[in-house]
């Protein structure tokens, strides 16, 4: 369905000196810097794949999507979307793709979303029983009934995100791009979303790319993700591998009841490694973090060699969190 | 593809229709202006000559009142393509199956649509009831108006547009703006009859396409232009539109391939 092969993409920049002599000297004379946005980054992905984007800002993600969207020509590499090159065939490529911004707004702010929906019929030019069809539909799954008739000015942010992922796939789009879908929402909207994106994709087959900084949004929808980082990509699987390969890594935080100059218990020396939390750092100094390794000894082992050593109060088990997993990349690498 | 525009042309009516007190207010604004406009030109009359260049007093409200009413319409699109590209919206309009500057076109003529029920009809109103101003002199010069108004409204939507794309390039067009308004009202002839210009400005003139927008189609009216004449200037003003047109084209797609080449 997408198939991206070497893709580069670089930027030239104005460079400005710095204060007033620098405007003025910008005004004549402009110099400029190449900023490398992605470079030389590869992958493919399958019809009705649900794949999660992720990366810091500024890390690539929206240039490349901006390439498979055809607003961007890369300066160099292949990009196809469902066989076609987006930025020499734009409108053929605009009119499969669908997408949402979760910062910016596609539907018209002062007339009734209903309006909206019935231009979006034209300019797609989506026959009338599949727009009623799929109109009923979306209303349905995403309680869009009382805002039909509501401009996108008088919604709140959970409305107006509802009925931008109603527009977004109101043509039936072959692929589309979710850019922080949930940003800034409450938790029962971003489950009724999360709902509707894994409707489509099981209904239609839609596939869907979706970049995010909410980790939770990864793990409800992706069955794959793509890490990039400074242009380039890091990791490319399965969720569930990168759990695996990275999730083995397990923190434990005791409570102690007093502490009084604590060393790690004999038995535990080679396997446990001491670490600061956050809780320590709030200046909760009867807290000790020890983080071990899952395939060398156990998290029962670890807590029994404490509680016969010390006297415990409370303990906390880390999950693995998927966040914790890209922390840990983007601050080390792999 | 017809119909989507046509769509869009709709939508935009509709959004004005949304605005209740400004659909009013721009009326009665409207309005407001024509009487301005009235009495100022009777006291010019009153306390002076008979004739300016041969344009008696009804001759001069005539011309001024069909003057402001093309007037109105030689603005376009490119105020809200400079906003879009201002606010990055450009980007997300780029991933439309359509094409922009069609859709931009659809709009602006969306909206005139709305100006024409707002402010055209009360000042036809107005013009033909309370002012009495002349009808044209023929039938021939009645039918050969509407072309020629057509032409010059287009013109003006064109070259509006142009001075939108500008904004890729300068991202703040406010300045550009307020010149284009001034050129425009001066030039047009939309502020006085062209021929009261100095006799070397009206040369100048001639060789820009800004007479096109307003005088030509209103001297059409009044039968200044008649005959022969006429068409001639119908013909440079198709000649106009074709010319502003493929600029406006051009100029979009050179400020396309900025864009996707160099992000913007």
């Amino acid at each position: 369905m997408i198939d991206v092969q070497n893709l580069s993409k670089q930027y030239q920049i104005a460079k400005r000196d710095p204060g007033l002599a620098g405007a003025v000297k910008s005004l004549f004379s402009r110099k400029y810097e190449t900023k490398q946005a992605v470079q030389d980054i590869s992958f493919q992905i399958q019809k009705g794949e649900m794949v999660g984007y992720i990366g810091a800002n500024g890390a690539g993600k929206s240039t490349t999507i901006k390439m498979l969207s055809g607003i961007l020509t890369p300066s160099s590499g292949v990009v196809r979307v469902n066989g076609i090159v987006p930025y020499e065939n734009r409108r053929r490529n605009a009119s499969q793709i669908g997408a949402v911004f979760g910062q910016r707004t596609q539907l018209f702010w002062d007339i009734p979303i209903r309006e909206s929906y019935h231009l979006l019929k034209h300019i797609y030019q989506v026959p009338e029983t599949e727009f009623q069809q799929r109109l009923e539909m979306f209303t349905d799954v995403l309680d869009l009934g009382p805002l039909l008739g509501i401009p996108v000015r008088q919604m709140s942010l959970g409305q107006k995100m509802r009925a931008e992922l109603a527009a977004a796939f109101l043509h039936n789009p072959a692929v589309v791009f979710l850019d922080e879908p949930t940003i800034g929402l409450d938790v029962a909207v971003k489950d009724r979303i999360r709902a509707f994106i894994r409707e489509m994709n099981r209904q239609q087959e839609t596939t869907v790319i979706l970049t995010t900084h909410d980790m939770q949004d990864i793990e409800e929808i992706c069955n794959r993700i793509i890490i990039i980082d400074g242009g380039k990509i890091l990791y490319d699987g399965a969720l569930q591998a990168i759990k695996e390969r990275f999730g083995d890594k397990r923190t434990i935080h005791f409570d102690l009841e007093k502490n009084d100059g604590f060393t790690i218990p004999y038995a535990l020396a080679t396997r446990v490694e001491q670490v600061v939390s956050h809780r320590e750092a709030a200046g909760k100094s009867n807290s000790i973090s020890l983080s071990f390794n899952n395939a060398e000894i156990t998290a029962a082992e670890v807590i029994s060699e404490m509680m016969q050593a010390y006297t415990i109060r409370d303990l906390t088990i880390d999950e693995v969190h998927i966040e914790q997993i890209v922390k840990d990349i983007y601050e080390r690498g792999l | 593809m017809i119909r989507a525009y046509y769509e869009i042309a709709k939508s935009q009516v509709k959004l004005d229709f949304a605005y209740g007190a400004w659909f009013w207010s721009s009326m009665v604004s409207s309005i407001l202006q024509m009487l301005v406009l009235f009495y100022f030109w009777r006291a010019v009359y009153a306390n002076g000559p008979s004739e300016l260049h041969g344009y008696k007093l009804d001759d001069m409200i005539t011309y001024m009142v069909v003057a402001s009413m093309i007037g109105g319409y030689t603005n376009g699109a490119g105020g809200k393509l400079a906003e879009d590209i201002r606010g990055g919206l450009v980007a997300i309009e780029l991933m439309r199956p359509y094409d922009q500057l069609s859709k931009l076109v659809a709009l602006d003529l969306g909206g005139k649509f709305g100006y024409f029920l707002r402010n055209t009809v009360p000042i036809l109103v107005l013009a033909f009831l309370f002012f009495h101003i002349n009808l044209p002199p023929s039938w021939g010069a009645a039918a050969m108006f509407p072309l020629s108004t057509a032409l010059g409204v287009l013109i003006g939507a064109q070259f509006d547009l142009l001075v939108g794309i500008m904004a890729f390039y300068t991202v703040n067009i406010w300045g550009l703006r307020v010149l284009r308004d001034a050129v425009l009202l001066f030039f047009t002839g939309q502020l006085v009859p062209v021929m009261l210009f100095p006799e070397w400005l009206q040369s100048v003139n001639r060789f820009l396409p800004f007479q096109s927008m307003v005088y030509v189609p209103v001297s059409i009216y009044t039968g200044a232009l008649r005959g022969a004449e006429a068409w001639v200037q119908v013909g440079i003003q198709a000649a106009w539109l074709l010319g502003v047109f493929l600029l406006v084209r051009w100029t979009w797609s050179r400020a396309m391939r900025k864009v996707t080449i160099f992000g913007g």
